[in-house]
């Protein structure tokens, strides 16, 4: 006979036991007053709630949680939540990009600009932190690429960017509504000044976006890319052709079996 | 389609009656069925559930009832002072006297210990099921079983417990 524990004795009381372990329980309990009454008071507290609460579902359903009525509401609110949401995406779209957006026309941003606007919106965001910079450390980069490659759903690899005077600092997940997931990695390195860089990955939004994107925005320059896997924005402080020099040695580590990526 | 929606029909009354014990109010219990509803409807097509779907809406409902209470926390509860003497059972039986403790007592408990307490005594789901929509291993399934029930115990007073015999 297998030990009697507590759960063992509440398992029991909860009717989750195999017939055999049932048979063990009741044999056990014939000599336990203690146990046997420890059993009664689960079930009595069980009953209890039972006959507390049991009475609500015999209640008649209010109109208003009749599925049918819920489904007339829904189809009447579509046209109008479709144009909602349209605006919605642009505004939200608008607000992040921190004035990338708004050089030149502003039009419905397609999406390798609002990825760019993601990625800049949160390298601005956590470069400025000093101890909550990153939110796994980059000691612990292979918890790191497994965590965030599952995540994502795509595998992803820390890139060495120690080549280029970078040393990496670390990792975090965030959201990126614009993305099939809705989620991003940033991966940040920090040079001997202290400047940083952050890498924004996403998995690939999708077939039609431009494999190449450079956007200078003031102190930063970002550099966008795409393929059929992942997306990566990659922003720091540094002139465009520096940045695309790093970005040669990011890309071929990020996804090494795309070797055909030129600037 | 149609079928889905006839078993999403068809576990309004049980949704309810977890939400009621969950909430333990009346109008927000049928607020959160409400929004679990919606939710569910709205998902249907793009997400169908993939196992059962009672246990799908419960997951939805536990959701949204977590949902609502890191709002409700953030903003601050709104207390009516005629409801906190009175528990919102009449007690004219000395049987109903019992239960009226216990609906307090529920009250008392951790949100986590609750929802656990209530999917597995409440609605009689097994434990493997209960774990999986409040998507917790096993293990904390039944420590936060264990921990409610022992709460329970104390809060209702003796642990004898004779009062509670008058229950059916």
């Amino acid at each position: 006979m297998s030990e009697i524990t507590r759960d063992t004795l509440m398992a029991y009381a909860d009717g989750a036991l195999t017939p055999a372990e049932r048979a063990d329980v009741d044999a056990y309990l014939a000599d336990h007053a203690d146990a046997a009454a420890e059993v009664a008071l689960m079930q009595r507290q069980a009953n209890a709630i039972r006959t507390l609460y049991g009475p609500v579902a015999a209640e008649p359903v209010p109109p208003r949680l009749s599925v049918e009525k819920l489904l007339q509401s829904r189809e009447k609110r579509r046209s109008q939540i479709w144009t909602r949401a349209a605006a919605a995406v642009v505004l939200v779209g608008l607000g992040l990009g921190s004035g990338w957006l708004l050089r030149g026309q502003v039009d419905t941003p397609d999406i390798a600009d609002r990825l760019i606007a993601d990625a800049v919106s949160a390298h601005t965001v956590y470069v400025l932190e000093n101890r909550h910079a990153v939110e796994v450390n980059g000691d612990d980069s292979e918890h790191l690429s497994s965590w965030l490659s599952n995540r994502l759903q795509t595998t992803l690899a820390m890139p060495d960017l120690s080549a280029s005077g970078l040393a990496f600092l670390g990792g975090r997940l965030l959201p990126a509504p614009n993305v099939p997931g809705g989620r991003a990695a940033q991966l940040m390195y920090e040079d001997t000044t202290g400047a940083r860089l952050t890498l924004y990955v996403t998995p690939s939004p999708g077939p039609n976006t431009p494999t190449y994107e450079l956007a200078n925005l003031g102190l930063d320059t970002a550099l966008f890319w795409a393929d059929a896997a992942i997306s990566c924005t990659i922003t720091a402080p540094y002139p465009a052709e520096k940045l695309q020099a790093i970005a040669r040695t990011v890309f071929s580590q990020l996804n090494p079996t795309l070797t055909d990526y030129r600037t | 389609m149609v079928d889905i929606l006839h078993e999403i029909e068809a576990a309004v009354p049980a949704l309810r009656r977890y939400a009621r014990a969950l909430t333990r109010d009346f109008d927000r219990a049928d607020d959160l069925v409400q929004d679990c509803l919606e939710r569910a409807l709205a998902k249907r097509g793009l997400f169908p559930p993939k196992g059962p779907v009672r246990a799908w809406l419960f997951t939805i409902l536990v959701n949204v009832h977590r949902n609502s209470l890191r709002g409700s926390r953030r903003r601050g509860e709104v207390v009516d002072f005629a409801d906190i003497p009175e528990p919102s059972v009449p007690a004219p039986q000395p049987g109903h006297m019992a239960l009226a403790e216990l609906d307090r007592a529920i009250g008392m408990l951790p949100h986590e210990q609750k929802e656990a307490l209530l999917l597995v005594t409440l609605e009689g789901l097994p434990y493997a099921e209960a774990a999986a929509i409040l998507d917790i291993p096993l293990g904390t399934l039944m420590s936060r079983l264990g921990r409610a029930r022992a709460a329970l115990k104390t809060l209702t007073g003796t642990p004898s417990e004779p009062h509670l015999r008058t229950v059916k």
